[in-house]
């Protein structure tokens, strides 16, 4: 029994998805079709890549409910400045404005010492209202078409945003795992004063933390702009709670220390395939919502009775 | 000695500004609204800016008490939409008084799932109120056919829209009453001591006999009572129920009132004043800037900057105090 219990702490997610995947099977003749899967896993890269970010962060104790925003922020520059300076230099320089709004969440956080929900929750505010100002509230459609390669292209049969969240990925476990910045971050979140008074710059590692999320929130501002080839000041709203929802689902730890990357990729991809099989039974948007609340809380109610068991097991001095 | 002094000096300053700072920024807020604008100090604006103040205000009570066991729910906006239409929907069979009550009864015992779900089920209280968050708003569209409710009947519209003596809104006492019974219970009630020590230090509180499960639970549970009170509020002034409009953003505002008025989110001891206050701000905030015709774009921003800047003077008390990691 806790064999299997550890067993499923590590691959939990992974059990949900077989099971979804079964149940879609049967349901319906399409989903074992190559675009069918391709689809649902292209879906599920919009919250995994920027579920990456949120993982650092909820590692390194904080929070950022700021990402919907930069995602609104990064289409609306990258369809001002595309027609102007070209693509490249357009998505580069949306990209760095977008992590100076990791800076600024960063520096507030830090230096003035506000908690991290309401800076992050107060800057949501602002760059959301910055991207409609800069917009001034309406819709900028992008003409130049080479730019939707990012989203809808596809190389050797696989779409393009596949292949950039397998980069991401390898990134940012090579980041969390292998340099010391990824251990500063896990140090910071298991106990912050015990890191300070150990002589780790706790500053530095939490701006570059919150710099990073940005990064990810507006990759995935790229990738949805370039599908859309439209700059949408009002993108993604409600976004950053379906991220945390795939960050927590994926098994990184609310009280920090302990993040999952993996993990967040293999949620990603079953709250799409739950998308997919309610549209499938054509179910309306709101019964969308309750299933991801429902799952959310099952999935956290399993979890608690792992941990109750093999509490009560050590408690009975059975190695654990 | 000038050391000495320096220091005394800044402590007394730490202390004025903990216990003047807001309503400080509060009159300096109304003042400059006041200054640039005519319509703004009129008797009738400042008034039903109060009865406004009583949406974020009264639930600002309930969300003051979780926060202080260390607890957190960003379920209430979806909460207000749900009690809101399942209330206002059996209003015309029960009527009145009855109705109301029942609604407030509805109210509670979502609160009631949500504290059962954190302390039995040990789910943390931050994803059990998100999962809630997404379960109640379904529910509520569910329930309505994502179709507004209207609502007819006197004593509910009353409640958020009645005037007393023609002058004062209804939920400018009802708000004063939830203060007073919310102060009582805090501070002259073992319930209080109870709530404070919970979120203290929960282990010594389990130790000193204690039942922090059952604390819990009654702050979740008060907090669906007072959503409640504020959802009749708030869909009595909008004359509907409206399952997706309702309550957007609602937690984010509950909370911001909270921590601006000084609570804590590591939990312990919380300011119910500072609350009301910081409610207060808030709502005076937003109707300045609609009076001044401000471009709702820069309200988005300006209340941004407000909320952060708000915060970081309310820090500046522990750094005078010489209190916490500067």
């Amino acid at each position: 029994m806790i064999k299997f219990l550890k067993l499923y702490e590590k691959i939990g997610i992974f059990i949900l998805i077989v099971i979804a995947g079964v149940f879609l099977a049967i349901a319906s003749p399409n989903f074992l079709k190559t675009d069918t899967i391709l689809n649902i896993i292209t879906q599920g890269t919009y919250g995994a890549i920027v579920g990456f970010g949120m993982v650092l962060a909820i590692t390194s104790g904080g929070f950022d409910l700021s990402v919907d925003a930069v995602v609104a922020l990064t289409s609306v520059f990258l369809s001002i400045l595309i027609p102007n300076i070209g693509i490249p230099s357009a998505i580069i320089i949306s990209v760095i404005i977008s992590c100076c709004v990791g800076f600024l969440n960063g520096v507030i956080i830090t230096k003035f010492g506000v908690n991290p929900l309401i800076t992050t929750l107060s800057m949501a505010t602002i760059i959301r209202g910055v991207s409609l100002l800069i917009a001034n509230g309406k819709q900028i459609p992008i003409s130049e078409t080479r730019f939707s390669v990012i989203g809808t292209g596809k190389l050797l049969g696989i779409p393009i945003p596949i292949y950039i969240m397998v980069a991401l990925f390898i990134i940012f476990y090579l980041l969390l795992n292998q340099t010391s910045l990824g251990r500063h971050i896990s140090a910071v979140g298991s106990n912050e004063s015990a890191a300070r008074i150990s002589g780790l710059n706790v500053t530095f590692v939490k701006i570059m933390v919150y710099v990073l999320v940005s990064f990810t929130a507006s990759i995935n501002g790229v990738i949805r702009t370039s599908q859309a080839m439209i700059g949408i000041p009002s993108m993604a709203p409600g976004f950053t709670l379906l991220v945390i929802t795939i960050t927590i689902l994926g098994g990184t730890s609310l009280s920090g220390g302990k993040g999952n990357l993996i993990g967040a990729v293999f949620a990603g991809i079953f709250i799409s395939m739950i998308y997919y099989g309610l549209n499938l039974i054509k179910v309306e948007y709101f019964y969308q919502l309750l299933s991801v609340g429902l799952v959310l809380i099952f999935a956290l109610f399993v979890d608690g009775l792992r941990k109750r068991y093999l509490e009560a097991a050590r408690i009975k001095g059975i190695k654990v | 000695m000038d050391d000495f002094r320096f220091r005394k000096v800044k402590q007394n300053l730490g202390v004025f500004w903990g216990n003047f700072g807001l309503p400080l920024i509060f009159i300096i807020i109304v003042v400059v609204f006041s200054l640039s604008n005519p319509s703004f100090a009129t008797r009738y604006n400042i008034l039903s800016n109060f009865g406004f103040a009583a949406y974020v205000g009264i639930a600002a009570i309930g969300m003051t008490f979780v926060i202080m066991t260390g607890n957190f729910d960003i379920s209430i906006g979806s909460m207000l939409a749900l009690v809101a239409v399942l209330g206002s929907s059996f209003m015309p069979k029960t009527g009145g008084v009855i109705g109301v009550l029942a609604t407030l009864a509805i109210a509670c015992s979502l609160g009631f799932i949500n504290g059962i779900f954190v302390t039995k089920l040990r789910i943390p209280a931050f994803i059990t109120t998100l999962g809630m968050l997404f379960v109640f708003r379904a529910l509520a569209f569910i329930y309505t056919n994502n179709v507004p409710v209207y609502i007819s009947d006197r004593f509910w519209l009353y409640i958020g829209n009645g005037k007393l003596f023609g002058v004062i809104p209804f939920p400018v006492l009802l708000m004063g009453i939830c203060y007073l019974a919310a102060y009582l219970v805090l501070r002259k009630s073992p319930v209080g001591r109870y709530i404070i020590a919970v979120g203290t230090n929960a282990r010594a509180a389990a130790l000193s006999g204690i039942n922090v499960d059952n604390i819990k639970i009654l702050v979740f549970t008060l907090l669906g009572l007072f959503v409640g009170i504020s959802s009749i509020v708030n869909s009595a002034n909008q004359g509907a129920a409206n399952p997706g409009l309702m309550g957007q953003n609602f937690e984010f505002q509950v909370i911001t009132a909270v921590v601006l008025g000084g609570t804590a989110l590591s939990g312990g001891n919380g300011s119910l004043g500072g609350s009301l206050i910081a409610a207060l701000i808030v709502t005076f905030l937003g109707n300045g800037m609609g009076l001044m015709q401000v471009n709702s774009y820069w309200q988005l921003v300006a209340t941004g900057l407000v909320m952060i800047f708000a915060v970081s003077l309310n820090k500046l008390k522990f750094y005078l105090l010489g209190q916490g990691e500067y």
